[in-house]
């Protein structure tokens, strides 16, 4: 029982982490139609530069991390601008997008093996070994860390999103983008917007993944297939269901070492994704928006 | 005027035109005798083989990416499922090895079916994540499961049963030859048709009584088929195969490149594709292997960003620029639809094109059967002085 508790209190924390790399993909994909393929990358890259900031000029993972989402907004406006906006929308579209930002991925993972060589890097403070207790297990500091900031980027998110004027254009794009051009909203700037603040969201999240995990330029292909398993699962628009989409699939894979071996752990979010995508496409409460 | 000498002629099937058959015939013939005609040397001999089964694998990629408009991430689950049980049969039991490509084919077409099955009634991005999924959890079990696979050890094949590598020239010939009929009939039937419908509109195809669900299985159990044979071949090429070489996600990624850079949808293209691909593997990628992820990659954009239908793109508008008609049969695959931003499912003019138009003066035949020949016949052409 005790153990059953710790391994919950574990995937709770863990859901945190996963919901504000979900965010991302998710605020993207909602707006743009757009899978943007490059996330995990964006992930592994915001990661590196923690590393970077960390290791050459001694700044605090958690001090960079405004930093970091600053640099990644302009990053994605500029992702953006320069190679999104030309693609046509619609279904075509779609897969238009996939592959260009699949291209975008392996670019980016090529600048990462030839600027840190293919070795695992870790960013470690002095207080990467300190420990929390929680009913009476200890938890790494870290994670904790992590849970409490990813919780506050989520909230601060769906609050801009539900209070301020841009936000609710943002959302009113979401719900029909034809219509929201006819009341007067600039949808081509809400798009380069949303592409920024979807692409600084993978920004916290490699921050925050770099104190958490070793890292190495192929770092991200499971935290994109993870975070579309988790848009899926949640559907798009609201907090709750980003939330329980990542609670979802931490519990599955903090509990699957009770069913299979250990090396397969790393196969439960890929099992449940496709087990997800035939059950139901259109998520745990059938989100219409995502379709 | 002609109803006695066709009467009298062996009938073909509607799908297949004779100028096709012609041109195929001699392009498969040229190549044939090839190796004889001009001195290659081992190297470009062998090369040119390996191109063959490349050109077979971006094909088979390409009856899901570019026929159905599925991109899967994830063929190279079927490569090395091909692969795997091709030289596990072979190690093993001592099968011939062409009995171990087929039954290493027919597994791998299985194995297709067993996730494509319940996936394939996701569209787009879903299904395309999905085979990434599917992709890497392959990669892992394979990698994990050394009694079948050797794991990272791989699995060296028995020396002297298999056929020579100079031989595998030929078999390689086969291979494309094999799957460029299936091309051209997968694109020229009334399975074509289906396949487009579903592609355009997959409710509007099942209204009009397409069952897209059969027609996705088909395309995929037979992609997968020869995808995984391509595997087997490789195996015997190779003489040796490792899980991470044969599952990586750099494999997936080649297939789609080969389709992407050549073409979607068209038949020359991933022909195409698979020469532009090898010699960068083999001649710039040997030198600097370590920017063949960021070459891909910006190979991709570009790609998408200025020609999204890739070579064959760019040969359609060469043609046109110097006067000779666009051909619309090579145009009615792959993006098209986004080649126009506006053009929506109800675009008259993007639907028809497949349909064997009576009796056009050059277009679809000619360039489907041109694709035969050039698709063959271009590594030839490109090695020959080199």
């Amino acid at each position: 029982m005790g153990q059953v508790l710790a391994l919950a209190i574990s995937a709770v924390l863990l859901a945190g982490f996963y919901a504000s790399m979900a965010y991302g993909l998710g605020l993207i994909y909602g707006v743009l139609r757009v899978v943007n393929l490059a996330h995990g990358g964006m992930i592994m890259a915001a990661a590196y530069l923690s590393w970077v900031l960390f290791t050459r000029f001694s700044i605090d993972p958690y001090l960079a991390i405004p930093v970091v989402m600053v640099v990644f907004f302009f990053v994605g406006v500029a992702m953006y601008k320069g190679l999104v906006r030309h693609l046509p929308r619609g279904a075509a579209g779609g897969v238009q997008s996939l592959l260009l930002l699949f291209g975008v991925w392996l670019v980016i993972r090529n600048i990462a093996y030839l600027l840190f060589t293919g070795d695992d890097q870790a960013v470690r403070t002095s207080y990467s070994t300190a420990s929390v207790p929680i009913f009476g297990n200890s938890y790494s500091l870290n994670r904790v860390l992590v849970f409490v900031i990813s919780l506050v980027a989520v909230s601060v998110l769906q609050l801009w999103l539900s209070r301020t004027y841009t936000g609710k254009a943002v959302r009113a794009v979401t719900e029909n983008s034809d219509s929201s051009t006819l009341v007067g909203i600039d949808v081509e700037r809400l798009y380069a917007l949303t592409f920024g603040v979807g692409t600084a969201l993978a920004g916290l999240a490699g921050v925050l993944a770099s104190t958490l995990f070793a890292f190495n330029p192929s770092f991200g292909s499971g935290e994109l297939l993870k975070s579309f398993v988790i848009i899926v699962l949640g559907g798009l628009g609201s907090v709750v269901g980003i939330g329980i989409g990542a609670l979802v699939l931490s519990f599955a894979e903090v509990f699957a070492i009770y069913a299979v071996p250990s090396y397969l752990t790393a196969a439960v979010g890929f099992v449940l994704l496709v087990v997800v995508l035939v059950v139901r496409p259109s998520g745990l409460f059938g989100s219409k928006v995502l379709r | 005027m002609t109803t006695t000498a066709q009467s009298r002629r062996v009938r073909l099937p509607a799908w297949l035109s004779m100028k096709a058959l012609i041109l195929f015939v001699v392009a498969f013939g040229l190549l044939y005798v090839a190796p004889f005609a001009l001195a290659l040397g081992d190297y470009l001999h062998n090369i040119v083989g390996l191109t063959f089964m490349f050109m077979a694998a971006g094909l088979a990629w390409n009856w899901l990416g570019g026929y159905v408009g599925q991109i899967s991430f994830g063929h190279a689950a079927m490569f090395g499922v091909g692969g795997f049980v091709a030289a596990r049969l072979a190690i093993s039991f001592g099968l011939p090895f062409w009995a171990t490509w087929m039954i290493g084919g027919i597994i791998a077409g299985l194995y297709a079916l067993l996730w494509g099955h319940p996936t394939l009634r996701l569209r787009g991005p879903y299904f395309s994540i999905a085979t990434i999924g599917v992709g890497e959890a392959t990669r892992l079990v394979a990698t994990y499961w050394t009694d079948f696979t050797g794991g990272s050890s791989g699995l060296s094949l028995p020396i002297g049963d298999g056929p020579t590598k100079f031989a595998l020239y030929w078999y390689g010939l086969y291979l494309l030859a094999a799957a460029v009929i299936l091309s051209y009939w997968l694109r020229k039937s009334r399975i074509g048709l289906a396949l487009l419908a579903i592609k355009e509109d997959v409710e509007a195809a099942s209204d009009v009584g397409v069952n897209p669900s059969f027609y996705q299985d088909l395309v995929l159990f037979l992609s997968g088929t020869v995808v995984g044979v391509c595997g087997g071949f490789y195996a015997s090429y190779q003489a040796f195969i490792d899980p991470l070489d044969m599952f990586s996600f750099e494999r997936s990624i080649s297939f789609v490149l080969i389709g992407v850079i050549g073409g979607i949808g068209t038949i020359l293209g991933p022909a195409m594709g698979a020469i532009v691909f090898v010699v960068l593997q083999e001649f710039l990628l040997a030198s600097y292997p370590q920017l063949y992820l960021g070459l891909y990659g910006v190979l991709l954009i570009v790609v998408i960003l200025f020609e999204p239908l890739g070579l064959s793109g760019l040969l359609m508008r060469l043609a046109r620029r110097f006067g000779r008609k666009p051909s619309p049969s090579a145009a009615s695959g792959g993006l098209s639809p986004a080649a126009s931003p506006n053009a929506s499912v109800s675009d008259p003019a993007l639907t028809p094109d497949p349909v064997d138009p009576p009796d056009p003066p050059d277009p679809p035949v000619g360039a489907v059967g041109a694709v035969g020949a050039v698709g063959a016949g271009g590594p030839d052409v490109k090695r020959g002085p080199a």
